[in-house]
């Protein structure tokens, strides 16, 4: 379905003195730093799966997209969607794709809702009973019913993030693509958000890229995820697959009577380990130690840590796929 | 035929949308109609008092009467033929927004084009024929006899056409000089000096002298106000009206052709901006 073969994007990222007088200067005699934003990145996602798609700000995410898109031409590499180049016949590809930029909006900011509706409806050519048929399913799902009469400019965020979706689907799409479709919302209309873009996979066996950076998003919807970092990939599995691989690390959260108390513990010399294999979290309520379980067994760490100060409260927990994700960026950031 | 139809219906619904947007803002746009027939009377005071101190009674081929006609009619071709494509462009550019277009199965020009035409049925409504009926009217009076021809009047309305294509892609090349430069601004003010002398708008270009006037009127921006204005006063032998009329022609395909090849260009390194 979705093909991606070693694609990379550069930037040329124009050196310029500020000014008009370096406007000037810059038309005629350039200089560029070359950014690549996506480096030699390859990854296939079959029909109907939904894939996450995380990294941290700047990791290349939605250049991707707007690479998987049409919008922006790889600088090398191969894009094949639904047996077709995406850039090479832009028109003609994306009436099969649906697209969501959280940030943005694709409905006519000055028009009813229902008139951004009715020309998507012709511009994707859709027939009427198709049309009634999706909306009505749309409106149930995404209850698009209150405000559909309103300017889209006197909608809520979260009113607007509905109905962008709903707009992205009107016209049946093979592929939808979503770049943070949950930014700034509450938990109410992120669960609807959710359902909505669960119903459509499961009905419609839409193949669905998605990326965000909440991680709940991606733990009710995704089973396959794929991180990139720095424009690199540094992982492409399943999220249980990598909840054993980082799930050896556990986490020790205490509050003390003294946070001066803390600074007698020295782990690394303890305990033999390596840096790695302990991180540590400060904050005035608050200290954290994450440790590989695997080296320091749980019931050691506990007595070694009760023996030297004195605890106001304390628990072990697994690490959650967040810290998993901050320890992968840290892995990359440290080779 | 089935081209046309299915372009048709394809863009049918930007216009649509284009006139219920314009509709939006009423208000606004009566306001801006207000003041540019204030203009108009200004400017007609002005040539006024330009003919009564030169003591004759025409001034290059030009009597007062035609003069009035040229003020307001320049003005009506001016507001049918502006294009707001360069900003709109440039700002859809700079916020990256243009990329909403471009997951749509549409043109970006024709796009922004037929949107434009939603915005310029209202003004045919609202400003064109009652200024019009107006001018009509007024030149019954001076003259003493109907001065409207329909086929003068469809040859006009050909030449409007041509020249509001031609500034809409002339004004759309210079938003995509957004893709190059960070701030258009001046850009856009300079272009709209330009334009507003060089095409006749400010003063009808037959009052510049010999060697000048026939180069002005071979540059584009003749085309745009100018001409279309010098024909509803039916100042063009026929052999003339052939001649201006191709040379709208050619400076459209010019400007098609340059804003195709930018934008090809552009597609291919394209960087949009915003995440
Ligand atoms: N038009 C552009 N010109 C130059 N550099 C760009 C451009 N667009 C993006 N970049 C750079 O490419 C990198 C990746 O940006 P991208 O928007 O893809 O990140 P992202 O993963 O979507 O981040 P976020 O989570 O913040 O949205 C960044 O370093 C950014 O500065
Ligand atoms: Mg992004």
């Amino acid at each position: 379905m979705i093909y991606v073969d070693g694609v990379t994007k550069e930037f040329k990222k124009v050196v310029k003195d500020s000014g008009l007088k370096g406007s000037v200067k810059s038309l005629f005699n350039r200089k560029y730093n070359i950014v690549k934003a996506v480096n030699d990145i390859s990854f296939h996602v079959p029909k109907g799966e939904i894939l996450g798609f995380i990294g941290a700000n700047g990791a290349g995410k939605s250049t991707t997209i707007k690479m998987l898109t049409g919008i922006l031409t790889p600088t090398e590499g191969r894009i094949e969607i639904n047996g077709q180049i995406p850039f090479k016949n832009r028109k003609k590809y994306v009436k099969e794709i649906g697209v969501v930029f959280g940030q943005r909006t694709q409905l006519w900011w000055d028009l009813p809702l229902v008139e951004t509706f009715s020309v998507l409806k012709q511009v994707y050519q859709v027939e009427d009973k198709a049309f009634n048929e999706r909306m009505a399913f749309l409106n149930e799902v995404l209850e698009l019913n209150d405000f559909i009469k309103s300017p889209v400019r006197t909608l809520s965020l979260g009113q607007r993030m509905r109905a962008d979706l709903a707009a992205s689907m009107i016209h049946n799409p093979k592929v939808l693509f979503l770049d943070e479709p949950t930014i700034g919302l509450d938990v109410a209309v992120k669960n609807n958000i959710r359902k909505a873009i669960t119903e459509i996979n499961e009905q419609e066996k839409t193949t669905i890229i998605l990326t965000t950076h909440d991680l709940n998003d991606i733990e009710s919807l995704c089973k396959r995820i794929v991180m990139i970092d720095k424009g690199k990939l540094v992982y492409d599995g399943s999220l249980t697959e990598m909840k054993t691989q980082f799930g050896k690390y556990r986490e020790v959260n205490m509050s003390l009577f003294s946070n001066e108390d803390f600074d007698k513990l020295n782990f690394v010399s303890e305990f033999k380990v390596n840096d790695e294999d302990i991180k540590i979290n400060r904050s005035k309520e608050k200290i954290t130690v994450t440790f590989n379980s695997e080296k320091i067994s749980i019931s050691n760490m506990l007595s070694y840590i009760l023996k030297n100060v004195q605890v106001k409260d304390i628990s072990v927990n697994d690490v959650n796929i967040e810290e998993i994700i901050c320890r992968m960026y840290g892995k990359e950031v440290s080779d | 035929m089935k081209k046309i139809s299915d372009f048709i219906n394809l863009y049918k619904p930007f216009t649509k949308a284009g006139i219920q947007s314009a509709m939006a803002y009423r208000t606004s746009f009566l306001c801006f109609a207000l003041g540019q027939s204030i203009y108009c009377f200004v400017m007609y005071f002005i040539w006024k008092a330009v003919f009564m101190s030169s003591g004759e009674s025409t001034f290059m081929e030009f009597t007062m009467a035609d003069m009035t006609v040229y003020v307001f009619l320049s003005n009506l071709v001016g507001f049918l033929t502006n294009s707001d494509s360069t900003d709109n462009l440039a700002d859809e550019i700079h916020d990256g927004s243009i990329i909403m277009r471009m997951i749509k199965p549409v043109n970006v020009d024709y796009s922004i084009l037929t949107f434009e035409v939603g915005n310029k049925v209202m003004i045919i409504t609202c400003i064109f024929l009652p200024v019009m009926i107006g001018v009509e009217i007024y030149r019954y009076a001076v003259l003493g006899y109907v001065a409207f021809s329909i086929v003068n009047f469809l040859i006009f309305v050909v030449s409007v056409v041509l020249s509001y294509l031609l500034s809409f892609y002339l004004n759309l090349i210079f938003g995509y000089l957004a893709f190059f430069l960070l701030n258009i601004w001046g850009f856009s003010i300079l272009k709209g000096s330009i334009i507003s002398f060089f095409s006749g708008a400010l003063i009808p270009l037959a009052f510049f002298p010999g060697i000048v006037r026939t180069i002005f009127e071979q540059l584009p921006f003749a085309s745009i106000i100018y001409v279309p204005t010098m024909i509803y006063m039916g100042k063009y032998s026929a052999l003339e009206l052939v001649f201006v009329l191709s040379k709208q022609l050619f400076w459209l395909v010019v400007f098609v052709v340059i804003s195709r090849m930018i934008w090809g260009w552009a597609q291919k390194r394209l960087a949009v901006q915003g995440g």
